[in-house]
C-alpha cells in the first residue's frame, strides 16, 4: 500500500494543493478543512473569553468595596449570569474541541477529520448560537437567572420577558455544535488512524479526546432535553416544571447536572490530555505509567456521570441517597489522583526543561490539586451544606476550571504556536504573562474561600458594611485585575510573535508526535503521503519521518484522481481496512446554520410560522448535503484505487458514515431515554402528579402501528442482508414499498397524536405524552423519506451493488424508531396499566 | 465476550453505572411503594440494595480475575485491552463496595 514516488517533492505538493487548497475571499466561508476551522474556534472562542473575562472584570469591579454603585442589581444579575454562560460554553467546550479538531487529524498521521462538512456546520452553529446569547447583552435583555437557569426562577411566571429565552435557544444552538464536535471525534479517532496505530499506540491526547468526545455524546443531550422542556413551558404553557400542574422543579436541575457535573470533566479532560502530551516532550522522557493513564481517563470519564447529585444535596434528598453521590464524588479523586502522580512520576524520572509551556503545566499541578482538594471537602454533605451557595464554591469551582482548564490551554497554545505561525514566542513576555496570572489568581481566588467561610453567598450586588467581607473582596478584585494584565501580557506576546517571533524550524521542542511531522504552519491536506506507525513515540524513533512524509515516500501519495483521500482504519489494531474519500469544500454547512438561525429568531420573536418554514429549509439543505455523498458525481463516481490498495469506504459496508450515525443515534437515545426518565421521576416523586383513571392513549391503534413499523423494520433487515450478499434484485421497488409502508405508519402515529385528548398546558402528565408522541412522529416521519431517498438514488445508480453502504446507514435509524417506540409503549401504555393508573 | 474485545474497556463501568442508577431508583421507589420504619438504622430495604450491591461487585470481581487469568493474546492491542479492562472491571468493583457502603449504616428514608 505504501508507494513510492518518483515524481519531485515540489510537484507533488503543487497537484495536493490544487485538490486540497483553501479558497481565498468570500469564499473561505465554504471552507470545511480541519485546519481552518480548528483555527476559527479558537479564535472566536478567545473573543468570547475576553468577553467573559471583562464581565468578570465588572462583577469584581462592583464587589471591591461595600455598598458600592457602579452596578444596579438587575444588571448584576446579567453579569454573572452571562460570565457563567460564555465561559462554559463559549469559550471552554468549544476552544478544547477547536484545538482537537485542529490537532486530532495531525496526531493519527490523517488527513482530515472524517466528517469535515460536520465540523464546518458546528462551527457555525456556534457561531451563530454564541452570537444571538451574546447579543442579548447588547440589547439589555441577557438572560439573568444563572447559568444553571434554575427553575421556577427561570418560568415564564418568575423571568417574564425573552432573557431566559436567550439563554434556552442560544445555548442549545451551541450545544448542537459541540454534539457535532462530538461525533466527528469520537468516530475520526476510532475510524481514521495511521497504519499500525492500535489502541496501545495512540497518543493520550487521542485518548483524552475519545473519552471527551463520548462524554458530550452522553452529557450534552439531558440539557438539550431540559431547555426544550422549559422553552416549550414558557413559551407555550406546557406543564413540566410546575408543581401546581403535576411538574417538579427538581426534574430541571436532575436535567442541568446530569449534563452539569460531566461538563467539568468534559473541559478538564482535554486540558489533562494537554499536559500528558506536553510533559514528556520537556521532561525529555516518554510518560510514566501509559496503560495506568488510559485506565484513569476511562474511569474519570465513567465516574464523573455519577456524581451530579452533589450540586443538589439541599434540595430534601434522602441521607443514604446523598452517601452513594457523595462516596462517589470522593472516589473520582482516585483516576484524578493516578494521572498526578504519574505525571509527577514523569518529572521526577525525567530531564525537565522549564520553557514557558512547563511554567503553566506546574501552575496547573498546584492550583489543580488545590481545586481537587476542595472539592473532596464540598463531596462531604455537611460540609456542602454549609458552604453552599457561598464564596466557597465559587473558589472552588475556579480553582478546577481555571486551574485545570485555562492553564494546560494555554500551555498548550505556547507549545504549538510554531503549528499557527511557523515563529516562537518572546520568552520574557511569556514569564511575565505566567507570574502576573498566577499571583493574580491565587489572590483573587484563594482570598475568595475565606470570603466563603465568613458566609458572604454568591449572586449578591452588594454587601453592608462591618461583616468582615470588605478586606478580602477587595484583594479578590486587587487580583482579578492582576490577573486580567497576566492574560492581557499573554495575548499581546502571541500577537507580537506572528511578526516578532524567531523562525521555528522543523519539531521545535524536539517531540515525539506525529503533528510535528508537517510543514510548519501546515499544509491543508497535513501530509502529502500517509505514515505508517509502529511506536508510541514516532518521531522519537525516526526524527527524519518529517522529510520522507514530505517527499511523498508512504501511504496514498497520490493525487491525479482528484479525491480527498484518507486512510480508514481498524478501531482496534489500526490496520487499514478501505480509504476514506472526503468531501471538499461546501457551502451548505453555513446555509443550513444560517437557516437554523433564522429558526431560533423567530423562535425568540414568536414568529412559530416562520421558524417552522425555516425549519422544513434546514431539512431540505441537510437532505440535499446527504445527498452528495458515495457514487454522487460531486463526491466519488470513479472508485477505482490502486494495485494493492484497498477500495474506497462508501463501496464496502463499513464507512465512517456507520458509526457516525451509530454515534448521533446514541446521543439522540440519551435524550430520549432522559425523557422516559423524566415521566418516571415525575410519576414516582411529583407531588401532584395525578394520572387519569384510565390511560387516554388508544393502546390497540398504538400496538397496530407499533406492529407495522417492526415488520417494516424487518424487511429493511431482510433488504440488506440481500445487498451485503451481493443481491441486488428489485432494490428500487423494495425500498419504494417500504417507503410507503412508513408513511402509512407516520400517519397512524399522528392520527393517534390527533386523537388522544391530551392537555399539555393543564397536566405534566399529558405534556410528557404530547412531547414523547411528537418525537416518535418527527423519527418515523423521517425514515420512509430517508428511504425514499435511496430507492431513488438506486435509480440513479448511485446506490446499489456498486455502493452498497448507504441502506446500512439508514437501517440504523428504522433500528432506533422501533426502539423508542417500544420503549415509549412500555412507559407509556404497559407501565401505567401496570399499576393499575 | 472475548477478552480482547475493545468493549472489555469500558464494560465493567458500564455495569458499575447501571447498577448506581438501579441502586438511586430502588432506594426511591421502595420509600415510595413500601416505606421501610422511619429513623430505623437498617431495614429490609437496606437488605436489598446491599445484596445487590455485593452481588454485583462479586460479577465484577470475577469478572476482573477471568480477564487477568486469560491467556494473553498474540495480538498487542489485544493483550492491552485485556490487562486494561481486567484493571476498569477492578476499579468498578471497588467503586460498587466503596459508593454502596454507607448502604451497611444509613436509613433508607429519611
Amino acid at each position: 500500500m505504501s508507494e513510492t514516488r518518483a515524481q519531485s517533492p515540489e510537484r507533488l505538493h503543487q497537484d495536493f494543493h490544487a485538490v486540497w487548497g483553501n479558497p481565498t475571499g468570500w469564499r473561505a466561508l465554504s471552507i470545511v478543512n480541519h485546519t481552518s476551522i480548528g483555527l476559527r474556534f479558537m479564535l472566536t472562542g478567545t473573543v468570547f473569553f475576553l468577553i467573559g473575562g471583562l464581565l468578570a472584570m465588572l462583577i469584581r469591579a462592583q464587589l471591591a468595596r461595600p455598598e458600592l454603585p457602579l452596578i444596579d442589581h438587575q444588571t448584576y444579575n446579567q453579569l454573572f449570569t452571562l460570565h457563567g454562560s460564555v465561559m462554559m460554553f463559549l469559550f471552554a467546550v468549544p476552544m478544547v474541541e477547536g484545538l482537537a479538531v485542529y490537532l486530532i487529524p495531525k496526531m493519527l498521521g490523517a488527513r482530515d477529520l472524517v466528517f469535515p462538512r460536520l465540523s464546518a456546520f458546528g462551527y457555525w452553529c456556534y457561531l451563530f448560537g454564541g452570537t444571538i446569547l451574546v447579543s442579548s447583552l447588547a440589547l439589555g435583555l441577557a438572560p439573568n437567572g444563572g447559568w444553571f437557569m434554575y427553575t421556577p426562577l427561570s418560568s415564564a411566571a418568575h423571568s417574564p420577558g425573552v432573557n431566559a429565552d436567550f439563554w434556552l435557544i442560544g445555548i442549545t444552538f451551541v450545544e448542537i455544535s459541540s454534539v457535532a464536535g462530538g461525533v466527528e471525534l469520537a468516530v475520526s479517532i476510532l475510524r481514521s488512524r495511521a497504519p499500525g496505530m492500535s489502541l496501545d499506540r495512540m497518543p493520550l491526547f487521542a485518548w483524552y479526546m475519545l473519552v471527551t468526545s463520548l462524554m458530550i455524546v452522553f452529557g450534552f443531550p439531558p440539557l438539550i432535553l431540559g431547555s426544550i422542556l422549559l422553552e416549550l413551558e414558557r413559551a407555550a404553557g406546557f406543564a413540566f416544571f410546575d408543581v401546581a400542574r403535576g411538574g417538579d422543579p427538581l426534574l430541571w436541575q436532575h436535567l442541568f447536572w446530569l449534563f452539569g457535573h460531566p461538563e467539568v470533566y468534559i473541559i478538564f479532560l482535554p486540558a489533562a490530555g494537554i499536559v500528558s502530551t506536553l510533559l514528556p516532550v520537556f521532561a525529555r522522557r516518554p510518560l510514566v505509567g501509559y496503560r495506568w493513564l488510559v485506565l484513569a481517563v476511562i474511569g474519570t470519564g465513567f465516574l464523573s456521570f455519577g456524581l451530579w447529585v452533589h450540586h443538589m444535596f439541599t434540595v430534601g434528598i434522602p441521607l443514604l441517597g446523598q452517601a452513594f453521590f457523595s462516596a462517589a464524588s470522593m472516589l473520582v479523586a482516585v483516576p484524578t489522583g493516578i494521572q498526578v502522580f504519574a505525571w509527577l512520576a514523569t518529572l521526577w524520572t525525567g530531564r525537565p526543561l522549564f520553557n514557558v509551556p512547563m511554567l503553566w503545566l506546574v501552575g496547573f499541578l498546584v492550583i489543580f490539586v488545590a481545586g481537587g482538594l476542595t472539592g473532596v471537602m464540598l463531596a462531604l454533605v455537611p460540609f456542602d451544606w454549609q458552604v453552599h451557595d457561598s464564596h466557597f464554591v465559587v473558589a472552588h469551582m475556579h480553582y478546577v476550571l481555571v486551574g485545570g482548564m485555562l492553564f494546560p490551554l494555554i500551555a498548550g497554545l505556547y507549545y504549538w504556536l510554531p503549528h499557527f505561525s511557523g515563529r516562537l514566542p518572546s520568552e520574557r513576555l511569556g514569564r511575565w504573562g505566567f507570574w502576573l496570572t498566577f499571583v493574580g489568581f491565587n489572590a483573587t481566588f484563594l482570598v475568595m474561600h475565606w470570603t466563603g467561610l465568613l458566609g458572604m453567598p454568591r449572586r449578591v450586588y452588594t454587601y453592608p458594611a462591618g461583616l468582615g467581607w470588605a478586606l478580602p473582596n477587595l484583594i479578590s478584585s486587587v487580583g482579578s485585575f492582576v490577573m486580567a494584565m497576566g492574560v492581557a501580557m499573554v495575548l499581546l506576546d502571541i500577537g507580537l510573535h506572528f511578526r516578532f517571533g524567531r523562525r521555528a524550524g522543523d519539531n521545535p521542542w524536539q517531540a515525539d508526535t506525529l503533528e510535528w511531522a508537517t510543514a510548519l504552519p501546515p499544509a491543508a491536506y497535513n501530509f502529502v503521503s500517509l505514515p505508517a506507525c509502529t511506536s508510541r513515540h514516532p518521531l522519537w524513533e525516526n526524527p527524519a519521518l518529517g522529510q520522507s512524509i514530505a517527499e511523498g515516500r508512504h501511504g496514498l501519495p497520490t493525487i491525479d484522481h482528484g479525491r480527498r483521500e484518507t486512510w480508514g482504519s481498524d478501531p482496534l489494531s489500526g490496520q487499514v481496512r478501505e480509504i476514506i474519500h472526503l468531501p471538499g469544500n461546501s457551502w451548505l454547512p453555513l446555509y443550513a446554520a444560517l437557516v437554523l438561525t433564522v429558526v431560533c429568531l423567530s423562535l425568540l420573536n414568536g414568529a412559530y410560522a416562520l421558524a417552522g418554514v425555516a425549519a422544513l429549509a434546514t431539512l431540505g439543505i441537510l437532505l440535499r448535503w446527504s445527498w452528495v455523498n458515495g457514487a454522487h458525481p460531486l463526491a466519488a463516481p470513479d472508485a477505482r484505487t490502486r494495485p494493492g490498495d484497498p477500495p474506497l469506504h462508501s463501496r464496502t459496508f463499513d464507512g465512517p458514515g456507520l458509526w457516525g450515525m451509530g454515534t448521533t443515534l446514541l446521543a439522540n437515545g440519551v435524550l430520549f431515554f432522559s425523557l422516559i426518565f423524566a415521566w418516571f421521576y415525575l410519576w414516582t416523586v411529583a407531588p401532584n402528579w395525578q394520572p387519569p383513571a384510565r390511560s387516554p392513549l388508544p393502546g390497540l391503534a398504538l400496538l397496530l402501528d407499533g406492529l407495522l413499523l417492526g415488520a417494516i423494520v424487518l424487511g429493511f433487515r431482510w433488504l440488506v442482508r440481500r445487498l451485503r450478499r451481493g443481491n441486488h434484485r428489485r432494490l428500487e421497488g423494495a425500498l419504494w414499498m417500504l417507503a410507503a409502508l412508513g408513511l402509512l405508519q407516520a400517519a397512524g402515529l399522528s392520527w393517534v397524536l390527533a386523537a388522544t385528548p391530551l392537555a399539555p398546558t393543564a397536566s405534566a402528565h399529558d405534556a410528557l405524552i404530547a412531547v414523547t408522541l411528537g418525537y416518535l412522529l418527527l423519527h418515523c416521519a423521517l425514515a420512509p423519506l430517508f428511504t425514499a431517498l435511496q430507492a431513488w438514488r438506486v435509480r440513479l445508480g448511485l446506490v446499489g451493488e456498486r455502493a452498497p453502504y448507504e441502506p446500512a446507514v439508514v437501517l440504523q435509524w428504522w433500528d432506533y424508531c422501533l426502539l423508542t417506540f417500544w420503549a415509549s409503549y412500555f412507559a407509556l401504555v404497559l407501565f401505567p396499566r401496570g399499576i393499575g393508573a | 465476550m472475548r477478552p480482547g474485545h475493545p468493549l472489555q474497556l469500558a464494560l465493567g463501568l458500564i455495569v458499575w453505572s447501571l447498577w448506581l442508577v438501579a441502586v438511586y431508583a430502588g432506594l426511591s421507589l421502595g420509600c415510595l411503594l413500601a416505606r421501610p420504619g422511619d429513623g430505623l438504622p437498617a431495614t429490609w430495604l437496606n437488605g436489598l440494595l446491599g445484596l445487590f450491591t455485593l452481588l454485583t461487585a462479586a460479577w465484577l470481581f470475577g469478572c476482573a480475575w477471568w480477564l487477568w487469568r486469560a491467556p494473553p493474546p498474540a495480538l498487542a492491542a489485544r493483550r492491552f485491552v485485556v490487562r486494561v479492562g481486567a484493571a476498569v472491571h477492578l476499579l468498578a468493583a471497588l467503586a460498587t463496595l466503596f459508593v454502596g457502603l454507607p448502604i451497611l449504616t444509613l436509613p433508607p428514608c429519611l
